[in-house]
């Protein structure tokens, strides 16, 4: 028998959500039982108190994804292609706190680790302690809440206002079908790590680092080519004794190197990225180019299709990261045509795409997000459609499950 | 009744650019002899400023950037220091953040997000 989590009152704030059947046609993944109490004192007191209380079977386990990146979170390129694979734009909640860092849609909600801060700026300042820190950071409330999240249970989310540096009160969230957990530390706790079903880390080296803070930065006044490196080399020593090692646990990692196509480039427009795909993990089969283990080096250009400078090289492997088994993509160049990306999309195998030309139809859809032309956004949309071949593959065995227990 | 209903409507625009001029010093003079300019009530008048925050963002960010270059004249390795360039970092990127948000700020599209069935809003494509 499935758990059913029992909304209250008081969990959901002393308001009462009235939600009708109607919508989820009591499809085999939900069991609603809905229960209408109405207070017999409704005419004396002038208002009916009816409370619903929805009972869901089967959706109460969240699928927990992670995602480890640098620089804060929010509105970033990853998270926007992520939710667009799902359906729907992913928005801040309506009507709450305007510097809320959350994002919903209809199927997932992006909780920003930056919330679980223990320090507000002025506490990390008294006490010398940068953000990347895990003493600025609270792990128990974060395991806590993720999972209560991942069994259903809503929860009262603190709010870490970047904009003031300050604490806000909390906001409600409800658990969703999907939670993304986006920020500095989501595998650093061994806890929090073991709910998660899938995790990322994106690894951009330094160059690259520089190359895009500056052009981030160069447009605000008080930002110097000097104030940018020293931003840089001052969270260095934290950042690599604390994010960077979070790699060696994650599912898959997104390397952004500079290009090796053009001798001394140090414009980092034209990058390599690697997809890191690590072996044997439950409900994800990595992409791969031709013929499964093998080593392939791959050059499209050529007669069939005509690129313009630097062209495009891809290569495919096995290798080992950290003492596991892992499958390397790598994707060096730019795409400049939309006939070089579906061409590119044909000749890849085990994307998980539900059509032909998904991938393609996905990066168009986004055309004017960084990186829509070269590796990066490819293998963050390879990723999106690998979690949702995940999340439909752990749904569909919850269902089963049940299903056997009636039959035995 | 219905044209004081619209230009109550357009005032919250223009008291917002109001206030953008004059940072820092809300002007909450009720107009007695124009009652259909409104004052704006604190919730609104919070939210406009967010949305001119960039202005103080990047107050923020040269100020912080100049905090962190004292405090690492003394000791480049000290915690103060990095702490310092970490506050640097964590405000260019909300500046940068508030940036994006403003670029594609447009009136009539976030007053459609949340009424589409008004009239300005209604698209015939089926």
């Amino acid at each position: 028998m499935a758990v059913c989590p029992v909304y209250t009152t008081q969990s959901l704030n002393s308001t009462c959500s009235i939600s009708t059947p109607s919508k989820t046609h009591f499809s085999s993944h939900h069991n609603h039982l809905v229960f209408y109490r109405t207070s017999k004192r409704t005419s004396k007191r002038g208002g009916s108190s009816s409370c619903v209380i929805t009972c869901s079977a089967g959706d109460s386990q969240t699928v927990v994804i992670g995602l480890a990146a640098d620089s804060g979170c929010g509105k970033s390129t990853f998270m926007r292609r992520l939710t667009s694979v799902f359906g729907g734009a992913a928005e801040p909640p309506k009507g709450g706190n305007p510097d809320s860092n959350t994002l919903i849609s209809d199927m997932t909600t992006v909780i920003c680790l930056d919330d679980y801060h223990s320090l507000d700026r002025t506490g990390r300042k008294e006490k010398g302690v940068t953000a990347l820190d895990p003493r600025a950071n609270d792990f128990d409330l974060m395991y806590e809440q993720v999972k209560a999240l991942k069994s259903g249970i809503a929860v009262d989310k603190p709010i870490y206002n970047h904009v003031s540096g300050l604490l806000d009160p909390p906001e409600l969230i409800k658990p969703p079908k999907i939670l993304v957990i986006e920020g500095l530390h989501p595998m650093f706790d061994e806890r929090v790590r073991d709910l998660l079903d899938f995790s990322i880390y994106l690894d951009i080296s330094n160059e690259v680092k520089f190359a895009w803070k500056i052009q981030r930065d160069m447009a605000e006044r008080g930002h110097s080519l000097e104030s940018i490196k020293a931003s840089i080399e001052a969270r260095k020593p934290d950042f690599d004794a604390f994010i960077d090692p979070q790699k060696q646990y994650a599912d898959a990692v997104i390397e952004v190197l500079p290009t090796q196509l053009i001798p001394d480039d140090n414009e980092g427009k034209v990058l390599r990225v690697r997809l890191i795909m690590k072996e044997g993990v439950e409900h994800f089969s990595p992409v791969y180019l031709f013929d499964e283990g093998s080593t392939i080096s791959w050059i499209p250009c050529g007669r069939k299709l005509t690129c313009s400078y630097p062209g495009i090289k891809f290569s495919y492997g096995p290798d080992t990261y950290f003492g596991h088994e892992v499958s390397v993509l790598e994707m060096d160049g730019q795409f400049d045509r939309l006939d070089e990306l579906i061409y590119v999309e044909s000749h890849l195998s085990n994307l998980s795409t539900k059509f032909y030309g998904e991938v393609t139809q996905q990066m168009l859809k986004h055309a004017d997000f960084p990186g829509s032309n070269n590796g990066t956004g490819l293998f963050q949309t390879i990723v999106g459609l690998k979690i949702r071949d995940l999340y439909e593959q752990i749904t569909a065995s919850k269902t089963a499950a049940p299903l056997q227990a009636t039959k035995a | 009744m219905a044209t004081l209903f619209t230009l109550n409507f357009v005032t919250p625009r223009a008291t917002a650019s109001l206030r953008d001029s004059t940072k820092g010093s809300p002007i909450k003079v009720p107009y007695l002899n124009q009652p259909w300019k409104r004052v704006l009530s604190p919730l609104e008048s919070r939210r406009m400023q967010v949305r001119a925050a960039p202005d103080s963002l990047s107050e923020k960010v040269e100020q912080s950037i100049k905090e962190a270059q004292e405090a690492c004249s003394d000791d480049p390795a000290s915690g103060e220091c990095v702490a310092a360039w970490d506050e640097v970092e964590e405000l260019s990127a909300a500046a940068s953040h508030a940036r994006d948000r403003l670029k594609d700020n447009d009136p009539l599209e976030n007053y459609c997000k949340d009424n589409p069935e008004t009239d300005e809003c209604k698209t015939y494509d089926n």
